[in-house]
């Protein structure tokens, strides 16, 4: 289906363009001096009576019946028409908006495109992945056109192949201290999750509404858990007021030190080299392994027995 | 099975011809383009000793192994009681450790000056004998990391001795003959035992006479005989040998007091008491005969108490000195004793005679005469945790902050609580009283107390670090806020030469 191919496409349009310019308006005519521009006249022959024009087709209504339903889109029988019909559409669109201006890659405006299950469920057909790439190719190149200058058929074409709920257009809002002076910070370690408020103030402490040594009896444990604030010196300058639940006592511990270290950056983002290097707001996210089946644990065999 | 193929060069191992394998183990070397080794030269596997093959019936399969033989310590087993002997071990005193140069001594001046907050007072020598007689000294305390046995003279030390100053009738605002009732509870560490043990030390300065139970728990544990009393109702039992053990420690602490004071009241039951004996010598007969110590000791309380002598004994009569009863892990008291009554149903620790007479004294009224201190402790390293204590407590608390009992704020019992009656009734606050039920909590030292702990334990050589403002309000957060048994936690715990912090 040679038609099919964008450069036959084109050509047809290129011709059809040249044919429109060179012709006058009516189409009436045009059809005529295609004629006498096809059929040469010798001086001899004697000049031929212009024959009458066949009335115009009107599509609407046949005269005749046709013998089998025509199917409204031409790539009915590819297989996976209405991914083609896209296809098709868009590489119209790229031809016909080919000369506008275009910017590099990086500026322009972020787009999240549908994903290929997605864009199956859209289309209803199995499109492969590969094809797909292809027409995210095409939607690419449409969207580097200049942002100023994109015609409204290009962004609403644009704007039907993109996931719903737009993601890169949630803009992240920066934490900052409220107008209360608190910080809050959030830290997960193993399964313990802590939250941390952080205000200004002498070093008081407290842990689920008890004091740090109720809640910690080592002192490993209370070291780690305020070390954010301790390897920064600022211990006697904030008072932390903190919720942790699930998990051990090492893991809670853990758990604080990140959501404190969180919360002091809100306050002095200044110190933000020093946590990391202390490891106070580097996250570590190692999760017990799962148990496997045959296995004793997760990696465990069970012993060798001889039978 | 190997196969025939080299996969390193795809090139076919020679196949040997069975018949001419050699019937011996060692393989015949012959001469070969590129391999020297033939495939079915391999040795064949050995067979498996029979041992292992064979099934053993009749006899368990699991696993086996041999169990390491105990090695014999030699010599006999440490002899009955010494064991306890060692745990119960009380070491006031470490040569090793270094001598302070200055160090005060809690003296009569010294415990309310409050320009001396914050230092470490030493207790005076001759006195540490009467602490010990009363058992102010607990073994996990760690006396025994520092030269001498000292305490900080923190907040709480200096209003206890205004406190005795007001009682004794000295200082400014004197209230001679008051009597102060407190529950001291704090959290785990904060200095309970100490603040008692503060409290003895002051009454002996103040030449008070001083009564403590160093451990309430030993007299409803069920460790001591008991009996009950004829014709009580409901039926109270007294604890002879336990009554014995308190006049001995009583007497050995305030020796030189009871000996300077006469009997002065009847004791219709002491028949063998004269009329000329001292004090000590009433006391002294409970020491012997514990039948009769319950009624040496009913006897000498209400000389100690007495404000007035009887007709016919007013020859020789000094005023009673007030009076300071400490008493440590009251918790112990507000449950059922392990104690059985006859038909074995528990004894409730109330019942208990002695329990009871202590008890009672924090009852409305003022149950010292003469005045003086009741200063009850909980303790957190052995608690019951009854309910109603807890909700006792909590009551008291509310009613020190302000809040009335018709109040919506004021602890309520949970529904279908079995917080017990009896509890409830003793240590519920009063609205009107001269001498009310206090409560005291011991929350954690300054940050100024906090430093002049640490210094003490630098000084002593315990501690090697510059001991700076930043570094104290360090170890103040992670103490949680100055708990000085966390505190003395981090003095005495030996670091690594590199600190982390730095």
């Amino acid at each position: 289906m040679a038609w099919h191919k964008p450069t036959s496409l084109a050509q047809a349009m290129q011709s059809l363009r040249l044919t429109s310019t060179l012709t006058k308006p009516s189409t009436q005519a045009s059809r005529t001096t295609l004629n006498t521009l096809r059929t040469r006249t010798y001086a001899t022959e004697a000049e031929p009576v212009p024959a009458a024009a066949a009335p115009e087709i009107n599509f609407g209504a046949f005269s005749q019946k046709p013998a089998r339903i025509i199917p409204s889109s031409p790539s009915y029988f590819s297989g996976s028409p209405r991914f083609i019909d896209h296809v098709l559409a868009l590489e119209a669109l790229q031809a016909k908006h080919a000369s506008l201006p275009i910017v590099a890659t990086s500026e322009a405006p972020r787009m999240a495109w549908f994903k290929l299950p997605q864009f199956r469920d859209y289309v209803g057909e199995p499109v492969p992945m590969k094809k797909y790439k292809s027409l995210v190719k095409i939607l690419q190149r449409l969207n580097r056109i200049q942002p100023d200058m994109v015609p409204a058929e290009v962004r609403d074409t644009l704007a039907t192949f993109l996931r719903p709920g737009n993601p890169y257009a949630v803009e992240n809002v920066p934490r900052t201290v409220d107008e209360n002076g608190r910080a809050r910070g959030k830290g997960k370690r193993k399964e313990s999750t802590a939250v941390v408020q952080l205000v200004e103030g002498e070093g008081e402490v407290l842990v689920n509404g008890k004091s740090i040594v109720e809640a910690f009896k080592r002192v490993h444990d209370r070291e780690s858990a305020l070390w954010a604030l301790r390897c920064t010196q600022r211990l006697d300058k904030y008072n932390a007021w903190i919720r942790v639940q699930g998990g051990g006592v090492t893991g809670q511990a853990e758990a604080i030190t990140l959501a404190l270290g969180r919360a002091l950056l809100l306050h002095e983002p200044g110190l933000k080299p020093v946590l990391r290097k202390a490891g106070a707001i580097t996250v570590d996210a190692r999760r017990v392994e799962r148990k496997k089946p045959g296995h004793v644990k997760a990696r465990k065999m069970p012993t060798w027995v001889k039978r | 099975m190997a196969s025939s193929w080299c996969w390193n060069c795809l090139s076919r191992l020679r196949p040997t011809p069975r018949a001419l394998l050699p019937p011996s183990a060692t393989p015949r070397i012959s001469s070969a383009p590129f391999h020297s080794t033939a495939v079915h030269y391999a040795q064949p596997a050995k067979k498996k000793g029979n041992s292992l093959t064979v099934v053993k019936h009749r006899q368990s399969t699991s696993l086996r192994r041999k169990k390491k033989k105990v090695a014999d310590r030699g010599g006999r087993p440490p002899a009955v009681g010494e064991r306890k002997a060692l745990r119960k071990r009380i070491v006031l005193s470490n040569p090793n450790a270094l001598e302070i140069e200055g160090m005060l001594e809690l003296s009569p001046e010294t415990m309310v000056d409050s320009r001396l907050r914050g230092t470490v007072l030493g207790l005076p020598v001759p006195m540490i004998d009467q602490l010990r007689a009363v058992q102010a000294f607990k073994p996990k305390q760690g006396w025994s990391i520092f030269r001498r046995p000292g305490t900080v003279l923190r907040r709480d030390t200096i209003e206890m001795g205004r406190l005795f100053e007001q009682i004794s009738g000295e200082g400014d605002e004197a209230q001679k003959g008051k009597v102060v009732k407190k529950i001291v509870t704090g959290m785990k560490g904060s200095g309970k035992t100490v603040h008692l043990l503060q409290a003895m030390a002051m009454g002996f300065l103040k030449k008070w006479a001083v009564v403590t139970i160093p451990d309430a728990r030993d007299l409803v544990s069920g460790d001591t005989a008991y009996a009950a009393i004829e014709g009580s109702n409901p039926v109270q039992y007294v604890q002879p040998s336990a009554t014995s053990a308190l006049l001995t420690r009583t007497v050995e602490a305030n020796r030189e007091l009871l000996a300077s004071l006469k009997v002065s009241q009847k004791h219709p039951a002491l028949k063998m008491l004269k009329p000329s004996s001292t004090l000590e010598d009433l006391a002294k007969l409970g020491f012997s005969d514990p039948a009769v110590s319950w009624h040496v000791f009913q006897a000498l309380w209400t000389e100690l108490t007495a404000t007035a002598p009887a007709a016919g004994l007013e020859k020789d009569f000094k005023p009673r000195p007030p009076m300071l009863v400490a008493v440590d892990g009251l918790a112990h008291w507000m449950t059922e004793s392990a104690y059985r009554s006859a038909e074995y149903k528990p004894i409730h620790a109330h019942d208990l005679a002695f329990v009871h007479h202590f008890l009672s004294l924090l009852k409305e009224g003022d149950s010292l005469k003469n005045g003086g201190l009741l200063l009850y402790a909980t303790s957190f390293s052995n608690n019951p945790n009854p309910t109603a204590l807890r909700i006792a407590l909590d009551r008291l608390a509310a009613r020190q902050a302000g809040i009335s009992a018709s109040s919506p704020e004021y602890p309520q019992l949970p529904a279908y609580s079995d917080a017990d009656p009896r509890v409830l009734e003793l240590l519920q606050p009063a609205e009107k009283a001269a001498s009310p039920l206090e409560l005291q909590t011991l929350g954690g030292l300054t940050r100024d107390e906090a430093r002049g702990f640490m210094e003490y334990f630098a000084r002593s050589g315990l501690l090697r670090e510059i001991i700076n403002d930043q570094w104290v309000s360090e170890k103040w957060s992670l103490s949680g806020g100055g708990i000085i048994g966390e505190l003395e936690k981090f003095g005495r715990r030996v670091r690594a030469t590199a600190s982390v912090s730095k």
